[in-house]
């Protein structure tokens, strides 16, 4: 629990030192919350070292108050993933913001820093109101590092400020109801006692609506793309990477420990029916898209809904490999999208066009950047051996067994045809060589070198396939 | 585990035949433009390295070692590299036809760009086209399926124009559908049996009884998405639009490495993972015979109907890649010979007949097959090798191509079906309608007054550069010697009755 804690401390004292420190330059600002991110990485991992090890998991109350009073930590092996998950991506974008020729703005560092205390704190948290107080942090930091892009940026940055709000206020609604209901929102204590009742099912539906409108979940995904797509490179890759998944995190406690399994059970093939229709319909409007990073953003609501199939089928048929198979997509499409937003953004930057007919030649022009997004949407696609294949397969494996389920094996075919659909779009224009876009300056190799390398670990993650399941088949927190 | 393997050469074998043209790739890909002398070095010396190394692996399985390298990946299903006489047999295929095609295309790509992409992704695709051969279960063969197609398609649109990128944009959307079906099935068989290593006999016989529709299922997704890249109707749509590729890429797409994979994949899947009494018990290599029998006079028609010299070679590929799909679902040992030795044959043959129409595209500047006139005039070695080529392809002794044909029609009367000799001998004549008419005009017929479209190489010591008239006079000579030489193990005839031997337990 300790190692746990310094992890989510130590995003906090490097944002406090940027902000208070004397003679804090950007540059100066970038050590200090790198070195933040590699150590939160490193105490990540031995949390998640002892907790495997002693295979239970720990909670803390701070301040040493009793249950319900406190506020109730909790450490298990699926949060010290999400943990050292977390810092990795920190580390990875801020390594890029750093070295990129295309600036991500001087206040970048001190938001993404006070964005991983807040996911740390969201990992770790295990009550309803607590969850509610992290999704309000990451939801700031979120829109200011969007603003951070510059005036064209603010009306998206306050379109999502005013949805992240809404969001925010319809789960704290569901949140009251439950507390009038149970008179404790602590996830443990609400697990042994909640039933099904019509006040519950109405909270319920509030923290559900709630959660997906901020998690950009299908149908509740429209403001996505603007305001991903507008942000920063190292901003859109920290957005999409995690803090989507957030919410999609609280969605899964709140319907796999708070909600009563029967209603769970019912409503799942629902959670179900919305990802396979994510995965088409943000597949298709991804293939439509004519601006690069717009289509990575469309990726993002279609990945998410490999994810939110593989919770409603965890709901529905309550099997541990569904669980196993919701954080394999989570983690692999947080890799990989990282990769993509960067590699678009330094294509972008370099190309001098927003627009993906100018990515014309891109595998001359900018080999490594273009390799770098190849990469990384082969895991998006789930070509083996990519993190994305590992998921794509666990999830597809209790389908199979089953003909009844093999509908749901059409929608996984499907949805990965789009995704292969989109991505070669790209690929195929970047082997033009008849027209090619000529690049306004001299690739800046080190940005594409460091957007390869979140797509290099993502194609590593079957090395360590095994383990990854092992660490997750413990089932629940 | 993986330190234990590496102190053992048999565990090590499989996993440095495949680096011995991945490293090279890689470092291919890290080549200068203008370093043409590294970049044949690092070319030849892989060959050389791969061909010492899958010599030395022929002499173990002959010998009765086995080669096993295995590392953990999916739960039940680890990744598995394995020598097997089968594996050999592709190997040596493709190291062999490889050392021919990367010699032709340094040859004719002199004065074209990006040649260190060209070849990094050449070697890339010799890599994945052996691990294919090497892989010891279904889910290594997914893995090196899928990587054969990623490395192929820069390959295919190379040329960069938009004829290039529209047959890449086909090419990919039959191959990844393809490739995304086989992983389905491959995921459904391994709800229902697990996935182990490929045996002879198959693995599923045990769940017949209970799970008859999703073995079907499984079989049909798996022989679907390998038909795509076999070539099997209606799947081969790809193929003869793939022909704006450079003729080395043409050459690795039909003898060396794609429909050969898929052609290799459905016997492993019919042999090695059904087994033929699961696949007849379910009724399922009927079905496939007869899709195999209609691609073979589909595609004879349809070559028979172009005009165009590299688009009747690719419908004849269509065709005669169905032979060897004919032969394994047959499900007899004879037909068996025939099917797994076409592998063979065909690959030699018919990268013969496109070197030599490359040659004759950049000499002469001849496309079409009115334009071949009296071509054995201007190049007779050429046309020498392409005849050979041809002749054996409609099944002349004594080249490779009769052998083939002589096992599958014996294979066709031992198994019962009478029906499909018919089949054959009816393809054979089409054969020799398509190809005859090209060895007419070839030797026959009055070079054009007008002369040829393009005369290049003139100062050439040569009818044209000495890189592109080797390699084809040497896949000539070989299929010409593997139909001599049929008799002895060291043939491919011979190695593969030993692997029939085993497949069937004789």
């Amino acid at each position: 629990m300790n190692d746990a804690l310094l992890s989510l401390v130590t995003p906090l004292v490097a944002a406090l030192i940027v902000l208070t420190g004397p003679a804090m330059t950007p540059r100066r600002a970038s050590v200090v919350v790198l070195l933040g991110s590699a150590l939160s990485f490193a105490a990540a991992l031995l949390a998640l070292q002892t907790v495997t090890a002693s295979g239970a998991t720990q909670t803390l109350n701070l301040g040493g108050w009793e249950d319900g009073l406190a506020i109730r930590l909790r450490l298990s092996p699926l949060s010290a993933l999400l943990l050292a998950f977390t810092a990795l991506i920190h580390l990875l974008a801020g390594l890029y913001a750093r070295f990129s020729r295309f600036a991500s703005g001087d206040d970048f560092w001190v938001l993404s820093a006070f964005l991983h205390t807040a996911l740390a704190a969201l990992w770790l948290s295990a009550d309803l109101f607590n969850l509610y107080i992290t999704l309000e942090l990451i939801g700031l930091a979120a829109v200011a590092m969007v603003a951070l892009s510059g005036p064209k940026a603010y009306q998206a940055a306050a379109d999502y400020l005013l949805l992240s709000l809404a969001a925010s206020m319809i789960y704290l609604l569901g949140v009251v109801f439950l507390y009038s209901e149970y008179h404790t929102l602590d996830v443990m204590q609400l697990a042994s006692v909640s039933a099904d009742s019509a006040r519950t099912r109405l909270a319920l539906a509030l923290i559900t609506a709630g959660l997906m409108l901020k998690g950009a979940l299908w149908p509740l995904h429209l403001w996505l793309p603007a305001a991903h797509a507008g942000a920063p490179a190292a901003v859109s890759a920290l957005l999409s990477a995690v803090v989507v998944k957030g919410p999609l995190f609280i969605l899964w406690l709140v319907w796999t420990e708070v909600a009563p399994a029967d209603l769970a059970r019912e409503v799942g093939p629902m959670v179900a029916t919305a990802g396979m229709i994510a995965l088409v319909a943000g597949g298709w409007a991804a293939m439509r898209s004519p601006y690069i990073k717009v289509l990575v953003a469309y990726s993002t609501v279609a990945q998410l809904g490999y994810a939110l199939m593989a919770l409603g089928l965890l709901m529905s048929w309550q099997i541990p490999q569904m669980h196993i198979a919701l954080w394999l997509f989570v983690i692999a499409h947080g890799l990989a999208k990282a990769s993509l937003f960067m590699a678009a953004g330094e294509m972008q930057g370099t190309l001098g066009t927003r627009r993906l007919t100018g990515l014309r030649g891109a595998t001359q022009t900018v080999p490594i950047a273009m390799f770098a997004f190849a990469v990384a949407g082969g895991s998006l696609i789930g070509l083996p051996p990519s993190g994305g294949f590992l998921a794509k397969w666990v999830l597809l494996e209790p389908i199979l067994s089953q003909p009844q389920n093999w509908p749901w094996a059409f929608g996984i075919l499907l949805g990965t045809l789009v995704s292969a659909a989109y991505i070669f779009r790209v690929v195929v224009l970047a082997f033009d060589r008849a027209t090619i876009n000529p690049p306004d300056t001299r690739p800046h190799l080190m940005g594409h070198w460091l957007a390869l390398l979140p797509a290099l670990i993502v194609w590593g993650m079957a090395l360590l396939g095994e383990q990854l399941i092992g660490l997750l088949a413990g089932g629940g927190v | 585990m993986i330190l234990v393997q590496m102190m053992r050469w048999t565990s090590l074998l499989p996993v440095l035949i495949i680096l011995s043209s991945l490293i090279p790739a890689l470092l291919i890909f890290a080549t200068p433009e203008n370093a043409a002398r590294r970049r044949t070095i690092l070319n030849l010396g892989g060959i050389v390295i791969k061909l010492c190394l899958v010599l030395l692996m022929l002499l173990g399985v002959s010998q009765g070692l086995r080669f096993r390298f295995e590392v953990d990946f999916l739960p039940g299903a680890s990744l598995v590299l394995q020598g097997d006489a089968l594996s050999l047999q592709f190997v040596t295929l493709s190291s062999i036809l490889w050392l021919a095609t990367t010699i032709y295309a340094i040859g004719y790509l002199q004065k074209s760009q990006l040649k260190s992409r060209f070849f990094g992704y050449f070697s890339l695709c010799v890599s994945a086209t052996v691990g294919i051969a090497l892989s010891g279960n279904l889910i290594t063969f997914l893995l090196f399926f899928e990587l054969l197609t990623l490395a192929t398609f820069p390959l295919v649109v190379h040329r960069g124009t938009d004829a290039a990128l529209k047959a890449g944009r086909l090419y990919l959307v039959y191959t990844l559908s393809g490739g995304t079906l086989l992983l389905m099935g491959v995921a459904l068989l391994h709800s229902i049996t697990g996935t182990s290593d490929f045996i002879p006999g198959g693995y599923v016989s045990g769940a017949v009884e209970e799970n008859r529709f999703a073995l079907m299922a499984a079989f049909a997704l798996m022989i679907v998405g390998l038909g795509v890249k076999a070539a099997l109707f209606p799947l081969h749509g790809w193929l003869p639009r793939a022909m704006v590729a450079p003729a080395p890429v043409s050459a690795l797409l039909h003898a060396v490495a794609v429909v050969k994979a898929g052609a290799f994949g459905i016997i492993r899947v019919v042999y090695d993972v059904f087994g033929v009494e699961t696949g007849i018990a379910l009724g399922l290599t009927p079905v496939l015979m007869l899709a195999a029998a209609f691609t073979i006079l589909y595609g004879s028609i349809q070559a028979l109907r172009q005009t165009d010299i590299k688009r009747r070679l690719a419908f004849s590929t269509v065709s005669q890649v169905s032979y060897i799909t004919l032969g394994v679902a047959m499900a007899g040992p004879t037909a068996a010979i025939g099917a797994v030795v076409h592998l063979v044959h065909q690959g030699l043959m018919k990268i013969t007949l496109f070197f030599c129409a490359g040659n004759m595209a950049e000499t002469l500047g001849i496309h079409r097959i009115q334009e071949m006139d009296g071509l054995g005039k201007r190049m007779p070695l050429t046309m020498s090798a392409f005849t050979v080529g041809a002749l054996g392809m409609i099944g002349v002794p004594p080249i490779a191509g009769f052998f083939s044909k002589w096992y599958l029609g014996l294979g066709a009367l031992e198994s019962g079906n009478d029906a499909m000799l018919a089949v054959l001998i009816g393809s054979s004549i089409l054969n020799a309608m398509y190809f005859m008419p090209l060895i007419y005009r070839g030797w026959f017929a009055q070079p054009p007054t007008a002369g040829w479209p393009e005369d290049n190489f003139k100062k050439s010591r040569f009818e044209t550069h000495w890189m592109m008239l080797l390699p084809p006079l040497f896949t000539a000579l070989l299929s010409l010697l593997a139909g001599i030489f049929a008799g002895s193990l060291a043939s491919p005839l011979g190695w593969t009755e030993f692997i029939i031997s085993q497949e069937f337990a004789l």
